[in-house]
């Protein structure tokens, strides 16, 4: 119960803090957008070719938004040593850890509010429950393990440059069957349910790890 | 060990994979269907393991590094993993080698062959972190939350054959594909393959140990492994 609040408290200061300063979802929301755009320029995209395009472009545009979005969840820790003194009170190094995690995942989610209805129009490609159903799945691991990468890259050098090298190796298993799963729910072949327990059984994984490994990658 | 010890190994390990090489190029029987190429699967196979083996060390080097603050099993860790990556490296450019004659390309988006760039990916992460990392406590404990996530890739090289639908060829070893004398070489090439790959491990271990000596910033010659003077 106490581990729960204090991931709360953690994640809501992420959020009230965001909220009043309002920097990063805007910029990720234009990132998105831009990353369409971009994908326009570099697919040469029609009304025939975008159902095909369009759940790559998705998962493309989700990474990198993941990526500036969980680095900076710690970056702004480390600089103002805000991270150090929370872990010297008594809150457990895993519940703050999930609530870092909590926040950057939230403001993902957001940014996937933005993503996923421009892909629409922009794409022609139907937006559905499943859809969502499967982007918020991956959403829960790909949160954890960034996370993790991310606590550890801010207190290193190059920290830019080594994130995505950690994070999007061990992302695969969630863009391999959250792809599948957003391909069947744009309209693909195949059986949706075994994307998505695939995609369940990941997060269970990934969840357990990043709670094991939390304490390594905060407590220094 | 002595230097002479380390020497003697080494030569050991060389003189394995001589004799290795001889097997399959002298004893095995040429393939009736891909011809001379098939030999490349020898090297190829014991490659993957040696490294697969390699990555297992590095997890159980982790893992007992963040349980006991252990300062050998890092070390240990350590040397696996550069092992390991190499290893890795000789599996993906004989893979390659044998794939164009036999495929018509060096590449192709499989799942075994693209399981095995992650994996190669990840252990090069793992080293970077190694080296951005501030050296002692803060490097030991990144790098084995790393080597520990990254293991994950392992069991998903060795079971993309199965799961997914592939062109890599599957496993003839377990299934009694091989006749006999292909067996034979398979096995004693593996043998000697783990065997370089235990002795480079021992080395670099030596290595990293005279390097943790060392105060902050030199760095080990190849001299070195000899016992440092007081």
């Amino acid at each position: 119960m106490r581990s729960l609040r204090v991931a709360y408290a953690i994640a809501r200061k992420d959020l009230l803090s965001e909220w009043r300063s309002r920097e990063m979802v805007p910029a990720l929301a234009q990132f998105v957008v831009l990353a369409l755009v971009i994908a326009n320029f570099g697919f040469q995209i029609d009304s025939k070719n975008a159902p095909a395009i369009a759940p790559g472009v998705l998962w493309l545009a989700l990474v990198f938004a993941g990526l500036v979005a969980f680095g900076r969840a710690f970056t702004a820790e480390r600089e103002q040593h805000t991270l150090e003194a929370v872990m010297m009170t008594a809150a457990p190094p895993t519940a703050v850890f999930m609530g870092k995690a909590l926040g950057a995942a939230l403001l993902l989610v957001v940014c996937e509010a933005v993503l996923l209805p421009a892909l629409t129009l922009f794409f022609g490609t139907p937006l559905s429950a499943e859809l969502v159903i499967a982007v918020l799945l991956a959403t829960i691991g790909m949160s954890a393990l960034g996370c993790v990468f991310a606590a550890m890259v801010a207190q290193l050098r190059a920290r830019e440059l080594l994130l995505p090298l950690l994070s999007i190796p061990l992302w695969i298993p969630f863009i391999v069957a959250g792809g599948r799963a957003v391909q069947v729910a744009m309209g693909g072949d195949g059986t949706l349910d075994q994307a998505l327990w695939l995609l369940v059984d990941f997060d269970i994984l990934f969840l357990v790890l990043t709670s094991l490994a939390a304490r390594f990658v905060l407590d220094d | 060990m002595t230097r002479r010890r380390y020497e003697l190994a080494a030569a050991g390990a060389v003189a394995l994979m001589l004799l290795a090489a001889g097997a399959i190029f002298l004893y095995a029987p040429t393939d009736a269907l891909q011809g001379p190429v098939q030999r490349i699967f020898y090297l190829h196979v014991s490659s993957a393991i040696a490294a697969f083996a390699c990555f297992s060390v590095v997890l159980v080097g982790g893992v007992l590094y963040l349980w006991k603050e252990n300062l050998a099993a890092d070390r240990v860790a350590r040397a696996a993993a550069l092992v390991g990556l190499v290893f890795t490296t000789v599996t993906l450019v004989m893979g390659m080698e044998w794939a164009k004659p036999i495929w018509g390309v060096y590449w192709t988006w499989d799942a075994r062959l693209t399981s095995t760039l992650v994996l190669w990916i990840i252990y090069a992460g793992y080293l970077l972190v190694r080296r951005l990392a501030t050296p002692g406590r803060q490097a030991a404990r990144f790098a084995a939350v790393v080597g520990i996530f990254g293991f994950a890739d392992v069991p998903i090289v060795y079971g993309s054959v199965s799961w997914w639908r592939t062109i890599h060829p599957g496993p003839v070893v377990l299934n009694d594909a091989l006749p006999p004398a292909m067996l034979a070489t398979f096995l004693f090439t593996m043998f000697c393959t783990l065997v370089l790959a235990a002795v480079m491990v021992v080395i670099r271990y030596r290595i990293e140990t005279l390097q943790d000596a060392l105060p902050f910033g030199q760095v080990v010659t190849s001299a070195a492994v000899t016992t440092p003077q007081a």
